[in-house]
């Protein structure tokens, strides 16, 4: 099976998680730079 | 140990062996052993592939590492959710879709019987030492730690996880791994908890006090490839490190195999994209706050206490009178630490400033003893000290309330527990089915197969507890082996980056998937300070490019 032979469905939910997931490191990320700025500057 | 504790955890092995044994009944064919009928939700495989990764050395040594180093091994994990992201668009719907039992099956689909015997086999040794390994770690601890034979502590975490592993297949250790995953989890949040409750500073003032040392440092932006932890390193060379690990490795290949669809499988691994990296910080976080609970406790000097007992009998004043240093030094940080929370608590901005370096100078005095109490330990024993393992379980033991220690070494056996069974469902299944199936006994019955599985499963088990037991006189064997094993790991990916490829053929896989390694080696013996995390983007990027070139020559020739 093929990317391109997902049903659009499969593709948009995939597509919202990418962008969840993206959001979520984001978030974790800037929460690990603020307590290194806050606390180890 | 207290007897609740000890009643807590013979409990949850006891509970872990009878849900294993039940879920066998279901099991009749070896689509059902080793796939479990494709049928599990995505939440329990991404838990599952949670667990798999967490073993007890994330439990004991990296909380360890925490105290010591801080959070920057976090890093580490910044490829993680990418690599996620790349294998759901890519390998997960090419393994899912093409119905294999390992992902070296796949490689005869797309190359040919030797690139899939090669690999499967490299598998098969790398992880045959690595799951002895995985036992040994929490195994010395714990010998260390309760004064037992080794032998005792292998078995106490080894056959149990055989017993159901052998009986249950993957349905045991997939809904074992869930149980084992919440357990994990409680165990960590318990204890931070307890240690934010028994400090005796505010979190923020605690938090400044590690971050003074430099345990607060996540980020390194420096671009040196002989840094081990750096952002860049983290997420260029984890990125390819991840891809290898959950893209081409059977014992996690196999657990996304066994979703109920392609979607279900890209979900579950999505569920360690989004948990990873702060899992991964709460447990070196548990480490910095051990780290600072012991500049208001008195800390061991040496944490092992086998190594303890060893230099105390055969250097009696040399190891009291660095004691007596270590107390007075003790005294003072203690001293600086609480000036430093009165400073940040009267507002005095230069007062806390001033009362942070003090603390800074204590601290590097407590450190500097130590240092010498390690290297004597390692003079007097002949071993490598490994202190950092000892940390969080002499802390667990000697300070955590009644149960809540018994939960948490029930955590450690759980994460040893969930790693040793994945391995070995995965052992067997490559075993099986690339070797036995493949060049043995293509037609044999479903029936047939499933003995020689659950037989296959028992070698493994075994083979891992003896390495296991005899791990410190194995100790160069399985560190040449493990090793090996970073030679191809990059290498691997790359052979299956390569069969997405639509040019590639067969001999490019198999001769460059050669070269991949050999290059990796060579690099390993030739500039030993890169970081091994390099080594995976070096191994892949070269077996596509020689892989490519030589498919391009032999269609040229012919």
């Amino acid at each position: 099976m093929d990317r391109r032979d997902a049903p659009p469905d499969a593709r948009q939910r995939f597509r919202r998680t990418l962008v969840r997931v993206l959001t979520i490191q984001v978030i974790a990320l800037a929460l690990l730079w603020l307590l290194q700025t806050r606390y180890a500057g | 140990m207290h007897p609740i504790n000890w009643i807590i955890v013979v409990v949850y092995i006891t509970y872990v062996m009878v849900d294993g044994i039940r879920r066998a009944k279901g099991t009749k064919e070896i689509e059902g052993y080793f796939l479990a009928n494709r049928s599990l939700p995505w939440w329990a495989v991404g838990l599952s592939v949670m667990a798999t990764q967490l073993s007890a050395v994330t439990m004991i040594g990296t909380t360890g590492q925490g105290a010591t180093d801080g959070l920057r091994f976090v890093q580490f994990y910044f490829g993680l959710p990418l690599a996620m992201v790349i294998l759901g668009v890519t390998l997960v719907p090419f393994l899912h879709g093409a119905g294999v039992f390992t992902a070296y099956e796949y490689l005869e689909r797309r190359f040919d019987a030797k690139t899939r015997s090669l690999t499967s086999f490299l598998f098969l040794m790398s992880r045959g030492m690595a799951a002895g390994t995985i036992i040994a770690a929490p195994g010395v601890v714990f010998s260390a730690i309760f004064g037992w034979d080794l032998l005792w502590s292998v078995a106490l975490i080894g056959v149990p996880t055989v017993i159901y592993t052998m009986l249950g297949g993957v349905q045991a250790v997939t809904w074992a791994d869930v149980k084992q995953m919440v357990l994990i989890v409680a165990a960590l949040v318990a204890v931070v908890i307890v240690l934010l409750v028994q400090l005796p500073v505010t979190p923020d003032d605690a938090l400044a006090i590690a971050g003074s040392t430099g345990r607060l440092q996540v980020f390194d932006f420096s671009f040196d490839i002989n840094e081990t932890y750096t952002f860049w390193s983290g997420l260029i060379g984890g990125t390819f490190l991840m891809l290898s690990y959950f893209g081409t490795d059977q014992s996690q290949v196999q657990r996304y195999l066994t979703a109920r669809s392609v979607d279900e499988a890209r979900s579950s691994l999505l569920m360690s994209a989004y948990w990873k990296i702060p899992l991964q910080a709460l447990v070196l976080l548990v480490g910095v706050l051990v780290f600072v609970f012991y500049l208001f406790q008195a800390p061991p000097l040496l944490y092992n206490p086998a190594h303890e007992t060893s230099v105390r009998t055969a250097e009696p004043s040399a190891y009291a009178e660095m004691e007596s240093r270590y107390g007075s030094a003790f005294d003072a940080r203690e001293a600086a630490a609480r000036a430093v929370a009165d400073a940040r608590a009267s507002g005095d901005e230069s007062a806390a400033a001033s009362a942070m370096s003090v603390f800074v100078a204590r601290e590097a005095e407590v450190t500097e003893i130590r240092g010498e109490a390690l290297t004597l330990a390692e003079q007097v024993t002949g071993e490598s000290s490994r202190d950092v393992n000892y940390i969080i379980p002499r802390f667990v033991l000697d300070w955590l309330p009644i149960g809540l220690g018994g939960i948490f070494i029930a955590a450690v056996m759980a994460a040893a527990m969930s790693s040793i069974a994945a391995e070995l469902n995965s052992l067997s299944t490559a075993t099986v089915i690339d070797f036995y199936r493949r060049w043995f006994r293509p037609e044999a019955s479903d029936a047939h197969y499933l003995r020689v599985s659950k037989l296959a499963t028992l070698f493994w088990g075994v083979f891992a507890c003896v390495v296991a037991t005899f791990a410190a006189t194995l100790g160069s064997l399985i560190e040449v082996v493990n090793r090996f094993g970073s030679f191809f790991y990059g290498s691997i990916l790359g052979v299956f980056i390569l069969g997405m490829i639509p040019g590639a053929r067969a001999v490019g896989g198999f001769f460059g998937l050669l070269v991949g390694m050999g290059t990796v080696a060579a690099v390993n013996f030739g500039a030993p300070s890169v970081s091994f995390l390099w080594h995976n983007v070096i191994g892949a990027v070269t077996v596509v490019v020689v892989g490519l070139t030589l498919s391009l020559g032999t269609r040229a020739a012919r």
